[in-house]
């Protein structure tokens, strides 16, 4: 009879069990789909706290509508797993020169995947999002021993007087020393050391106001890499399945 | 007087472009014939959403009416590749009454004219949207080669789909990775928890299940080549159902 180990080995180094835990992924997400719109109160936050103070905080409290998420989770560390030893594994075998390159990418599409779940990982329980309004002229303190100071926000109207464009100009001081400035708007944050600084609206009645948010992301870095390396790694095997008769 | 001209003047240019739409109605039909023949529609097709772009002064690819026909537009240029020594035969009877149907929804749909909003003035959008559509034309041409599989059974026909959803695949996960740093530069975050965003996971790992699913034995063959048309399907739900039914950060 063959032991835990060795069924729990084969399971992990199976590519059923891939096939399988994506079509799980697959339905939990089409549900999550689903129920995300129907209980926004719950979904909404998501996006404005870090992950894990919205699984602590909200999740937790309502699993009947937030179960597939968790299950999503058991799910693609299940993955994880299994495309770690999988990996490894096509690793171990003996490489000819010949055939480097059509070994290799399969490995690099696949470290560029865990790079990205390792992302949201360290997103999800590190780094801080701070939203809020601004008046014109005022100073408002951030982590990290920071302030921001909103000198202006100039708005551009369009021929019927729709805002075709805005922009603000910020001063970022650290320790009471001037380190960072800049102008905000659509696209253009400004960034320090790994915290971004964004404009997401603005209001000009009663008194000029901008809407900015403040994020620090570690996992910004590693989802970028993973993008590159999934991109390099499934552009060559492209290359080599089509060279493929 | 200069508002009245230049309004006439845009009626006239809206015409035009309404008759060339037409235009296409009738040349795409004669690749039906013969692939190859879909050239001049294509150019057509080229030069109006050349002239959409010059007369809005912006990417024409907001809203369904622009982004229906740039898919059309990206359907027809895969056929033509992919069927450039085809003859005539199911292939042709498949897509371009499938390319029609999306051509006719461009047409029917609203045009939104005018300039783009301001966080849509990034090449990263451009780029996100322009190979998410070529992507997803390449997941309708795999679709169309799962219908050979399983009609003609010929082995050629499930090469072919898997050799199109590979391209596919590595356009779309180029096209997210473009969409991922726009939502950094846009929204501070490269991924927002929304419908819209969930149902592009799906079809990565769909496509991914779709790729590895090949590999496993029991999954090769008809499963196989029903997958590429089931994937297709989450393709059009993705893309249209989405941003009808769901709210979302995808919504311009």
């Amino acid at each position: 009879m063959p032991s835990a180990a060795y069924l729990m080995k084969n399971f992990f180094l199976s590519l059923k069990t891939t096939v399988w835990t994506l079509l799980g992924l697959v339905v939990l997400f089409f549900i999550g789909s689903y129920l995300m719109p129907v209980h926004r109160n719950i979904f909404q936050p998501m996006n404005d706290l870090l992950l894990f103070q919205w699984v602590a905080g909200v999740a937790a409290e309502n699993p009947f509508q937030t179960w597939w998420f968790f299950l999503s989770l058991a799910a693609l560390v299940l993955l994880a797993i299994n495309t770690i030893v999988c990996s490894i594994q096509a690793i171990k075998i003996r490489w000819s020169r010949a055939d480097f390159l059509r070994r290799i990418s399969p490995q690099v599409v696949h470290a560029g995947f865990l790079f990205i779940l390792f992302a949201h990982l360290l997103g999800a329980a590190w780094g801080y999002k701070i939203s809020g309004g601004m008046l014109k002229g005022t100073f408002a303190r951030l982590p990290e021993n920071r302030a921001l100071y909103l000198r202006d926000i100039r708005v551009e109207a369009d021929d019927r007087g729709f805002p075709k464009d805005w922009s603000a100009d910020v001063l970022l001081f650290e320790n009471n020393e001037r380190v960072a400035m800049g102008t905000l708007g659509p696209n253009k944050p400004l960034f320090y050391q790994g915290a971004g600084i964004y404009l997401k609206s603005f209001e000009l009645d009663p008194r000029p106001v901008a809407l900015l948010m403040i994020t620090r992301d570690p996992g910004t870095a590693w989802a970028f890499t993973g993008g590159i390396l999934f991109v390099l790694g499934s552009a060559a095997l492209l290359v080599l399945k089509w060279k493929q008769r | 007087m200069y508002h009245k001209q230049r309004h006439l003047g845009q009626s006239g240019c809206l015409l035009c472009l309404l008759s060339m739409e037409i235009a296409l109605f009738i040349l795409y039909p004669i690749a039906l014939y013969r692939p190859r023949m879909i050239l001049p529609a294509l150019g057509l097709h080229g030069v109006l959403i050349g002239a959409a772009a010059i007369q809005y002064g912006r990417i024409p690819l907001i809203g369904l009416h622009d982004t229906l026909g740039f898919l059309a537009f990206s359907i027809g240029a895969s056929f033509a590749i992919a069927g450039w020594n085809r003859k005539r035969g199911l292939f042709s009877y498949i897509t371009i009454p499938v390319l029609l149907v999306f051509l006719t929804g461009s047409v029917v749909s609203p045009v939104m004219a005018g300039p783009l909003p301001p966080v849509l003035k990034t090449i990263w959008f451009e780029l996100h949207v322009i190979l998410s559509f070529i992507a997803y034309a390449l997941f309708a041409l795999g679709a169309v080669f799962g219908v050979l599989s399983l009609a003609t059974k010929e082995r050629s026909a499930e090469t072919h789909q898997y050799r199109v959803v590979l391209l596919g695949y590595v356009l779309f996960s180029l096209a997210m990775f473009f969409g991922a740093i726009w939502a950094y530069l846009a929204w501070g975050t490269y991924w927002l928890w929304t419908p819209k965003e969930l149902w592009t996971t799906i079809v990565w790992l769909f496509y991914g299940l779709y790729l590895h699913a090949r590999l496993v034995q029991g999954w090769t063959g008809k499963p196989v080549a029903w997958m590429g048309i089931a994937g297709f399907v989450i393709v059009l739900f993705t893309y249209v159902g989405v941003g009808l039914l769901m709210k979302s950060s995808h919504e311009f």
